[in-house]
C-alpha cells in the first residue's frame, strides 16, 4: 500500500517536471475575475432598511487594519470616523445619527469575503465604505452585489474593482489603468529609461498594476527585461533580485505595498547589476512607513500616487479635526484619508437623497433607490475634488502624482491629469 | 515494487538534470550570477540551520515537534530590536567601532536571552504538563503556543513591522568583480558556524551534553542512572532557543524587518531542513539547512521557473526525501526511536 502511494507521488512529480515553464514575458492575463458564488450565508436583507427613532444609520467599513499595510488602513478608518463625527455634529439626517461599523478586511480576499458575509447577514447595514485593498474588495464585491448593499472604496485601485455588471460597486480612488500608464510614461519620457524590470507581490492590486505598467512600457517601445513575482510577507528578495540583475535593467518597477517595497529598495543596493538601477513603486507603497523602513535606500526612489484634486480649505478643516481627535497628522500614517472621508460623505449624501420618514417616525431607506442614488452622485464637493460617479462607478477626481524621495521626504516631481 | 520506486527515482533525477542543462544553455547566466545565488543560499542556509537545530534537539530528546520554535525566534528578533533601540538611545552606535561591535554583540545576546525566556516558559507551561500524554497532544499544544506567541506580540507591539537600524559598520558590503557580498551575510554565515560548532562541542564533550544524549536514548533508564531528566530537557530548550534567538537577531540585521508573524515561514523552512537532514540528528540539521538554502536560491534559476515558486521547490525536495529516505539524508541519530 505504501509503495503504491510512493508511485502515485512520483508520477505527480514527473508531471510537474514535464510541464513547460511559463515564459517571463507573457502579456497581461485577464486580471483576477471576481470569484463568483462563494456560498454566502443566505442573507435576510429586505428591500428596505427601517430605522426606528433612537437607532443609528449603520455604515459598514472594511479597513486593512492588519496585513501588509496596517498604517494606511488605520488612517482610512480614522478619516472615516472624522467624517461620521462631522455628519453627526451637523445633526445627521432628520435627527438620525450615523454609526461606523468598522471591520478588519486585512487587505486580503479571504478576509474581505468574511467581512462581506458579516455585513450581508446584518440587515441594519445600509452601505459600506471599503475595502482598502483591491484583493479585499474582490472578496467583498460579489457578496455585497447579491445582498444589494452599495459600497464605495476609498483606495482599491485595480481596474476590475468596478465593472459594468456591478451596480453596487463604486470607488473614489482612481483606477490603476491610469496610474500604470502614467508611471510608464514618466519612466520612458521624463526619466528617459528604456530597459526596465517589473516586480509584483502577487496581490490582485500589485500584480494588476505591474502588468499594466509592463504593457504600457512595451507599447511605448521600451524593453521589459524581467517580470518577477514575490509574495506579500516575504522578507528576502535577493534570489529574485539576482535574477533580475542579470538582465541589467535601468529601473525596477514594483507593484505592491510599502513593507516589501522598502525591503526591495534596500536589497537592490546589495545586488550586483542593480546598484545603480532606479526604483519605482506605487500608491500602496507611498507611506511614511516606507521612508522609515527603507532608510537611506529610499533616497532617489520614485513613488506614484492616485491623488485627489485637493481642496485646500476643506482639507484644513479635516486635518484640524483629525489632529484634535487622534493627536497625529493624517499623512503620518497613509495617503488615502481624503478619499476615505469623501467615501463616507458620498454615501451620506446618497442616503440623504433617498431616506424618508414614515408615519411612525421611522427612517426608511430603500436599498435599490440607494444603489441608484450613489451611482447618480454628481458635483458633490469633497476633499479630493468634485465627485461625480460615471456609469461604471468611478467617482474620483484628480490625477496621478509622482514623487521622489529627497532627504527622507517625499517631493513631488510630476503630476498628470490634475 | 521496491525496484520500481528506485527506477522512477532515477528517472526523476535524469529529468531534473536534463531540465537544468536545457535551461542553463538557453538562459546563459554568467558565472558571477551563480556565485551570487550560491552565496545567497549559504546565508539563508545559515539562518535555517540556527532554527533547525532547535527543532532537532527537542525532537531528539522529547520526540516532539516544537511548532512554536519559529515564533521563539521571532521573540528573539523583537528583543534584539528593543535592545538595539536602547543602544541607539544611549548613543553607542555613534561611538567608535569598538562600541558598535560591543552593541551588536549585546544585541545578539539580548535576542538569545529573550528567546531562552520564551522557550523555557513554553516548556514549563505548554509541554511539561503533557509529557505523559499521547504524542499528538503536545503537538497540538505547540501549535497553540505558536499562535499565542504571534498574537500576543501582535496585541502588544502592533501590526506595523519594526525596522532594524543597521550601524554604518555593517551597512553595505564589498564587490568582487560582478559578485556583491553584503557584510550582514558574512556575519550570519560566520556566527552561525561558530554557534553550531559550540553546540556540537557542548553536546559531544560536556557532561550536560552526555546527559542529553543519554536522555535522548532512553528517558527512564537515564533517570535511573541519576540524571535529572527535567533539568536536561530545560537545558535542551535553552540551547535550542538561544540559537533561534541569535538567528532572529541576525535575520533582523540582514532583512531589517521584524513583525509578529516573521517567525512562521522561517520556522516552517527550518523544520523542513531538519527533516531533510534527518530530524534528531545535529549534523543532519546543519547539512539539511544549508542544502535547503542552496536549493531555494539556485533552484528557480536552474530550473528556469519564476522565483515566486521557490517554496514549491523546497517542499518538493521534502516530498522526494520522504519518499526515498524517510529518515532524512543522514538518518535519525540522536535517538534511535522512530516516529
Amino acid at each position: 500500500m505504501r509503495q503504491k502511494w510512493q508511485i502515485v507521488g512520483l508520477f505527480l512529480l514527473l508531471a510537474g517536471c514535464a510541464a513547460p515553464a511559463p515564459a517571463p514575458q507573457t502579456a497581461a492575463e485577464v486580471a483576477p475575475a471576481a470569484e463568483e458564488a462563494a456560498p454566502a450565508a443566505e442573507e435576510a436583507t429586505s428591500a428596505q432598511v427601517v430605522i426606528a427613532p433612537g437607532q443609528t444609520i449603520r455604515i459598514g467599513g472594511s479597513f486593512a487594519l492588519t496585513g501588509p499595510i496596517p498604517d494606511p488602513g488605520k488612517d482610512i478608518r480614522q478619516a472615516a470616523e472624522i467624517a461620521v463625527d462631522e455628519l453627526n455634529a451637523a445633526g445627521g439626517i432628520d435627527g438620525f445619527l450615523f454609526e461606523l461599523v468598522a471591520e478588519d478586511g486585512a487587505c486580503s480576499g479571504d478576509q474581505g469575503t468574511v467581512v462581506g458575509n458579516k455585513f450581508a447577514a446584518d440587515s441594519t447595514i445600509v452601505a459600506v465604505s471599503g475595502g482598502t485593498c483591491s484583493g479585499e474588495t474582490f472578496g467583498l464585491k460579489p457578496i455585497l452585489q447579491r445582498a444589494r448593499i452599495p459600497f464605495v472604496s476609498p483606495s482599491a485601485t485595480n481596474p476590475d474593482v468596478v465593472d459594468a455588471e456591478c451596480d453596487v460597486c463604486n470607488r473614489v480612488a482612481l483606477s490603476d489603468a491610469l496610474q500604470g500608464q502614467v508611471d510608464a510614461d514618466f519612466v520612458f519620457n521624463q526619466l528617459g529609461l528604456r530597459k526596465v524590470a517589473a516586480m509584483h507581490d502577487n496581490s490582485d492590486y500589485g500584480k494588476g498594476l505591474a502588468e499594466i505598467f509592463q504593457n504600457a512600457m512595451v507599447a511605448l517601445g521600451g524593453e521589459v527585461t524581467a517580470f518577477e513575482g514575490v509574495q506579500v510577507g516575504d522578507t528576502d528578495f535577493r534570489a529574485a533580485l539576482a535574477k533580475i540583475g542579470a538582465g541589467q535593467p535601468e529601473l525596477i518597477f514594483f507593484g505592491g505595498y510599502s513593507t516589501e517595497a522598502a525591503l526591495i529598495a534596500q536589497q537592490m543596493k546589495e545586488t550586483a547589476g542593480l546598484e545603480n538601477a532606479k526604483f519605482m513603486s506605487d500608491d500602496g507603497a507611498y507611506t511614511q512607513q516606507y521612508l522609515q523602513a527603507a532608510g537611506a535606500a529610499a533616497e532617489g526612489t520614485y513613488m506614484s500616487f492616485v491623488a485627489g484634486d485637493a481642496q485646500a480649505e476643506k482639507l484644513t478643516t479635516f486635518t484640524e479635526a483629525y489632529v484634535a481627535k487622534f493627536g497625529m497628522e493624517p499623512s503620518q500614517l497613509g495617503p488615502f484619508h481624503g478619499q476615505s472621508y469623501d467615501s463616507i460623505q458620498l454615501i451620506a449624501d446618497a442616503i440623504r437623497r433617498v431616506a424618508q420618514t414614515d408615519d411612525s417616525g421611522n427612517l426608511v431607506i430603500d436599498r435599490e433607490a440607494l444603489i441608484a442614488a450613489v451611482r447618480s452622485t454628481a458635483g458633490l464637493a469633497g476633499i479630493t475634488g468634485t465627485l461625480t460617479c460615471d456609469e461604471l462607478g468611478e467617482c474620483g477626481a484628480g490625477g496621478v502624482q509622482i514623487f521622489t524621495v529627497e532627504n527622507g521626504e517625499f517631493k513631488q516631481v510630476a503630476g498628470f491629469g490634475m | 515494487m521496491r525496484w520500481l520506486v528506485r527506477l522512477l527515482g532515477v528517472v526523476v533525477l535524469l529529468l531534473l538534470a536534463w531540465r537544468v542543462a536545457a535551461v542553463g544553455l538557453a538562459e546563459g547566466y554568467p558565472a558571477s550570477f551563480w556565485i551570487s545565488q550560491t552565496l545567497n543560499g549559504l546565508v539563508l542556509g545559515g539562518v535555517y540551520a540556527l532554527i533547525a537545530l532547535g527543532y532537532t534537539l527537542v525532537y531528539g530528546i522529547l520526540l516532539m515537534i516544537n511548532f512554536a520554535h519559529g515564533d521563539v525566534m521571532m521573540i528573539g528578533g523583537f528583543t534584539g530590536f528593543f535592545a538595539l533601540q536602547l543602544w541607539i538611545g544611549v548613543g553607542w552606535l555613534d561611538g567608535s567601532a569598538l562600541w558598535v561591535v560591543l552593541a551588536l554583540v549585546l544585541t545578539v545576546v539580548a535576542g538569545m536571552l529573550g528567546s531562552v525566556l520564551a522557550g523555557i516558559t513554553l516548556e514549563r507551561v505548554a509541554y511539561r504538563p503533557l509529557r505523559g500524554a499521547p504524542r499528538l497532544v503536545p503537538l497540538i499544544s505547540a501549535i497553540g503556543a505558536s499562535l499565542f506567541l504571534q498574537y500576543s506580540v501582535l496585541l502588544i507591539f502592533g501590526v506595523t513591522p519594526r525596522a532594524y537600524t543597521r550601524p554604518a559598520l555593517i551597512e553595505g558590503g564589498f564587490r568582487a568583480g560582478d559578485v556583491f557580498v553584503p557584510y550582514t551575510g558574512i556575519i550570519i554565515f560566520i556566527v552561525s558556524l561558530v554557534l553550531m560548532l559550540a553546540l556540537y562541542l557542548i553536546v559531544q564533550r560536556s557532561k550536560l551534553g552526555r546527559a542529553m544524549r543519554a536522555v535522548a536514548e532512553d528517558k527512564s533508564t537515564a533517570a535511573l542512572m541519576g540524571i535529572n531528566v527535567d533539568q536536561v530537557i530545560v537545558f535542551t530548550f535553552i540551547l535550542g532557543s538561544a540559537l533561534a534567538g541569535a538567528g532572529g537577531v541576525l535575520l533582523g540585521f540582514h532583512n531589517t524587518v521584524v513583525k509578529f508573524n516573521s517567525g512562521f515561514i522561517p520556522g516552517l523552512k527550518a523544520f523542513t531542513a531538519a527533516v531533510l537532514g534527518g530530524i534528531g540528528n545535529i549534523p543532519g540539521a546543519m547539512v539539511g539547512a544549508l542544502l535547503l538554502g542552496l536549493i531555494e536560491a539556485l533552484g528557480p534559476s536552474a530550473l528556469g521557473i519564476p522565483t515566486e515558486y521557490k517554496d514549491i521547490i523546497a517542499f518538493s525536495v521534502l516530498v522526494l526525501i520522504l519518499i526515498f529516505r524517510p529518515s532524512g539524508l543522514l538518518g535519525e541519530v540522536l535517538s534511535e526511536k522512530k516516529a
